[in-house]
């Protein structure tokens, strides 16, 4: 039996192919020759970046991604040295910006690890040019809050309460990085997120104990390090009773 | 239905009011720095008259004060949260450019002020009808009544202001739902750099125990939700 309607119209209509495979939109098979197009694609075509990733010339686009990161960190570091002043201008962009990259770079074995047992065909190229998409992701919307974290470092005098701030900051940022790293690993035929989702916890952890191994990061010391050893959960219970006690004399007004 | 046109014209404020999205959304289309100038001009005229208004119960200076400081609150808020704005968009699924999620916000914004502006005379009538302003009025009804028709007003305008951006992005995402969460995230972030803003800015309606000035001595320090946390833990420990 013809079909009635192939009488009408002899040549079939063009169906667009569909949207799960990474580069079946023509836009996602699009270079990106530089860091610009790089931050331009993942804010707005992260498909593209990940379909990107599996090219035999990943690395300079990866290259380019750690840059972007690196910056960003940096200049939010500024911002957040800018609430003590003095030398953490220096340092605390230092802390941020190396404390990510040493957290990413302690990770990153672990998530190519659960990458493969999820059953994965992603390579570690790929699984590297995911994680440096996670930071850079992370880091521009990082410079996105800059501004309001700025105006808050002016007028606040509680280090507790800038510490939770840019921790909320940071928080939102993960979270769409995550994303980020998430969608990339589901397009590399992983049968299970189990592994993935344990990994974000363990990179959540690592990053969040940075911030008391590298500390001060908002406040001042007279060393560079610190020179006692903590967790991060003893460290912030500390930081708030020295808040807590300094706040008792009476409010401000 | 009316073709949209690109040329400026005052009747703009209407088509903004009324919330004309196929003429708003031909605007948008390209960067137009006479329409941006027309609405930001909007902004300082509208929420400044309302400023005025506002802080014309204390003293004609703190009436200019305000003038300046209202607008000042809204465009700084624009600007400092406009990278941040520009990229919620397209991470939140409204794949729009940053010139159009800047130019989206200053619109609302502008919509907002129209508004405000409106109804200073109706404030500025109130004030005038109003003891002056003296530690008697303060602790009595007549504070109260302007503060909660401030509150009313600004409510008012800020709502309709979202309510048309809201209209605006879910034709420029074709969705509502994530025109929805767009909104969302918009608001969450400019309520929270206005109220820091408006805590630095302060006073507004000023105190007659107080001085008028444009900043007051302790602008910065604290800010806005230690302050509210504060008074929250005041309002709890005279429970215990």
């Amino acid at each position: 039996m013809n079909d009635p309607n192939s009488l009408a119209s002899p040549i079939p209509p063009v169906i667009p192919p569909a949207p799960g495979q990474l580069g079946d939109d023509p836009s996602e098979r699009a270079p990106i020759p530089n860091a610009i197009v790089a931050i331009e694609a993942i804010l707005r075509r992260p498909r593209r970046v990940m379909f990107q990733l599996r090219q035999p010339d990943a690395g300079r686009l990866i290259a380019a991604m750690i840059f972007v990161s690196v910056a960003c960190a940096l200049i939010y570091g500024v911002v957040v040295g800018t609430f003590s002043g003095g030398t953490q201008l220096w340092a605390a962009p230092v802390k941020i910006a190396g404390g990510l990259m040493i957290s990413a770079l302690i990770c990153l074995p672990s998530l190519y690890i659960f990458t493969c047992l999820s059953g994965s065909q992603a390579r570690l190229v790929e699984v590297v040019g995911l994680l440096a998409g996670l930071l850079m992701l992370m880091t521009i919307l990082l410079i996105g809050f800059a501004p309001v974290a700025w105006i808050f470092s002016q007028s606040t005098e509680s280090l507790a309460w800038m510490g939770a701030l840019h921790l909320i900051f940071w928080f939102i940022a993960t979270v769409f990085g995550l994303r980020f790293l998430k969608a990339g690993y589901s397009h590399s035929n992983a049968r299970s997120h189990a592994g993935f989702h344990t990994w974000v916890i363990i990179f959540l952890l690592v990053a969040l104990q940075m911030t008391t191994a590298l500390r001060p990061i908002l406040g001042t010391a007279d060393t560079f390090l610190p020179t006692q050893k903590q967790f991060f959960g003893t460290h912030w219970a500390e930081c708030l009773k020295a808040s807590d006690s300094e706040a008792k004399p009476g409010p401000r007004n | 239905m009316p073709v949209p046109t690109d040329k400026l014209k005052p009747c703009e404020i209407s088509v903004l009011l009324r919330g004309e999205l196929p003429s708003i959304a031909a605007w948008m289309e390209r960067w137009d720095a006479r329409r941006f100038a027309f609405h930001v001009g909007i902004i300082i005229v509208g929420a400044g008259l309302y400023g005025a208004a506002m802080g014309w119960w204390r003293d004609p200076q703190q009436a200019l004060y305000v003038a300046i400081k209202f607008p000042l609150i809204i465009l700084l808020t624009t600007l400092g949260n406009a990278l941040l704005n520009g990229m919620l968009a397209p991470l939140l699924g409204l794949n729009i450019p940053f010139r159009q999620s800047f130019s989206a916000i200053l619109m609302s914004f502008a919509i907002t002020s129209v508004i405000l502006g409106a109804f200073s005379p109706l404030l500025a009538f109130m004030i005038w009808n109003s003891p002056p302003m003296s530690p008697q009025a303060v602790s009595g009804g007549t504070y109260d009544f302007i503060k909660l028709t401030n509150v009313a007003v600004i409510a008012f305008a800020g709502t309709t202001g979202n309510v048309r951006l809201f209209q605006l992005l879910a034709r420029l995402g074709g969705n509502p739902a994530v025109a929805r969460r767009v909104l969302f995230a918009w608001l969450a972030g400019n309520l929270f750099l206005g109220s820091q803003l408006s805590w630095i800015l302060r006073p507004f309606i000023g105190s007659p125990a107080l001085p008028v000035e444009f900043f007051r001595a302790t602008a910065l320090h604290g800010n806005f939700y230690e302050n509210v946390l504060r008074s929250l833990l005041q309002i709890f420990q005279q429970f215990d």
